[in-house]
């Protein structure tokens, strides 16, 4: 459910560069699927007011936006606690 | 410029603030606040930050029509009707923005070449204070209007707030100026969100990467009056210089290099520019500061106003190949535009205070602003096609001047790759010498 909600977040936040299909059934990560700087900062806000989370843009935390599975499962276990 | 007939004025009104009920003025929003630190440290050439548009007109329209549009333009959006308000007829500190719901805009009608009245226009500072802050020339072809030129002070739009309002104009003279459309959002509002809630926790955010990294990077990239580079050719000339670069083979190497390592062009040169500042002044840690649209929430996209700031962006040079630069530029980059959303007084109380920690002025005086409205992406491009294309570089001096609020500052645009420097810190054979090498760094790179 969150996974499918996070590709319809990034399908929004690309402008349609890409579609929420692409980003479910994509097998690499979001940069490679040309996503740029300014759709991620797009996404970062959306997944921030929707879901009540701060990402940390450290390395790690950057990596979690590149593979939307950890990040479900992220956001749900901060959604849980 | 020679002016056609006697001035028409624009005749307009709009929605005072909302809501209604509220003041008809704000503090200024952080990127109006940003700008208006620079307007101050760079008087008397504070025309340095006006620039403009020409709107070609659609269909044939006559003086009163593009008029009564334009009357339209500025009642929908507030800040072509909001101007600083005087801190010294007030008890208040800091100077602060009025909206008015009513005014005249005086407009030129010529006939003269639009991109030479757009100079005209841009050439002297606004009053700030007195002045409306956006400056209408309409070019007559006949008795017929061809052209609209559009001048814009720096506190009422940034480069993609004037893209809004012209294209909105467009719309207007087109549909008429009774068509409807949802709300615009407004300059007033944003201001106040920005100093609730939600935006102290945003500025909070980004506050503590200002503070952290300010804490590391050097104290400054560029030294005032070093002693290493000579001073400007010639001793009564002005100080702050621009060159210009056109290189179709830098185009093509930062493409090639973007499409390589799944990264945005605008990133490729970012870290490339850090990386030369690096060669040139020896830093490992380099510290370049972005200008950031800064219309990444849904609220600000289409915002008639100035939303761009300067970000924090810090390269660490111990990787050694330009790949491992860029690897470490994506994330930090994200860094940098998020601290773009930034109050600019939390900024200059962190600048003071890890200042006075660490017993020297900290700011790094060197930015970088891809003002680029059509990126053209990456894509590999033919290692052949890149080399030959190295024969059209040329390199042009199109401004010089006497202040300016930075010391060395990169910007992209359509023409190419310019750097606008304080000579006292880089000489015009330096600045020269910077730009070939950041042309001959990309195109190693993408031929590597």
């Amino acid at each position: 459910m969150i996974k499918e909600r996070l590709a319809e977040l990034v399908a929004e936040s690309s402008d349609g560069a890409v579609t929420a299909d692409e980003v479910l059934a994509a097998t690499v990560p979001l940069s490679a699927l040309g996503v740029t700087s300014i759709s991620m900062l797009r996404l970062i806000d959306a997944i921030e007011s929707e879901f009540g989370v701060e990402f940390d843009l450290s390395d790690d935390g950057m990596g979690l936006l590149d593979d939307l599975d950890r990040l479900a499962a992220h956001l749900a276990s901060t959604a849980s606690r | 410029m020679s002016v056609t007939g006697p001035t028409p004025y624009v005749e307009f009104a709009g929605p005072g603030s909302a809501p209604s009920t509220g003041p008809p003025t704000a503090p200024l929003t952080w990127g109006q606040r940003a700008i208006w630190e620079a307007i101050v440290r760079t008087a008397p050439d504070d025309h340095y930050f006006n620039f403009g548009r020409v709107l070609k007109v659609p269909g044939s329209r006559t003086v009163a029509e593009v008029c009564a549009a334009l009357a339209a333009l500025l009642a929908r959006h507030g800040a072509f009707r909001t101007r600083m308000s005087d801190p010294l007829r007030t008890t208040l500190a800091e100077p602060y923005q009025r909206l008015a719901e009513k005014g005249r805009l005086p407009v030129v009608v010529t006939t003269e070449d639009p991109d030479r009245v757009l100079d005209e226009l841009a050439a002297r500072p606004f009053d700030y204070f007195g002045e409306w802050p956006v400056r209408v020339a309409l070019v007559l072809d006949g008795d017929r209007v061809a052209h609209v030129v559009l001048v814009f002070c720096h506190l009422a739009a940034d480069g993609l707030g004037a893209e809004v309002a012209l294209r909105d104009l467009r719309i207007l003279l087109l549909r008429g100026p009774n068509v409807r459309r949802p709300a615009a959002p407004q300059p007033l509002d944003l201001a106040r969100r920005q100093a609730g809630a939600e935006g102290r926790r945003a500025a909070q955010t980004a506050a503590a990467h200002w503070e952290r990294e300010y804490r590391r990077i050097p104290p400054t990239m560029f030294a005032a009056f070093s002693t290493s580079s000579a001073p400007s050719g010639s001793p009564a000339g002005p100080p702050i210089w621009r060159a210009l670069l056109r290189s179709p083979a830098l185009e093509l190497a930062v493409r090639s290099i973007a499409a390589e390592h799944a990264a945005s062009t605008s990133t490729v040169l970012l870290t490339a520019v850090a990386e030369l500042v690096g060669r040139f002044t020896g830093h490992e840690t380099c510290a370049v500061l972005p200008i950031s649209a800064n219309r990444f929430r849904r609220d600000t996209t289409d915002i008639v106003a100035t939303m761009s700031q300067e970000g924090l962006f810090t390269l660490d040079r111990r990787e050694a190949t330009f790949a491992g630069l860029l690897r470490a530029a994506g994330p930090a980059a994200l860094r940098a535009y998020r601290s773009a959303y930034h109050d600019p007084a939390d900024r200059n109380r962190i600048t003071a205070s890890v200042s006075a920690e660490r017993g020297e002025p900290i700011h790094p005086y060197c930015c970088f602003n891809d003002m680029r409205f059509a990126d053209p992406g990456p894509a590999r491009c033919d290692p052949a096609e890149i080399t030959a294309a190295l024969a059209q570089t040329s390199v042009t001096w199109p401004m010089s001047q006497d202040k300016l609020n930075c010391r060395f500052c990169v910007h992209l645009t359509a023409e190419g790759v310019s750097l606008t420097a304080d000579t006292r810190c880089l000489s015009r054979p330096g600045m020269e010498r910077y730009l070939l090498e950041l042309e001959a760094l990309l195109v190693e790179t993408a031929l590597r």
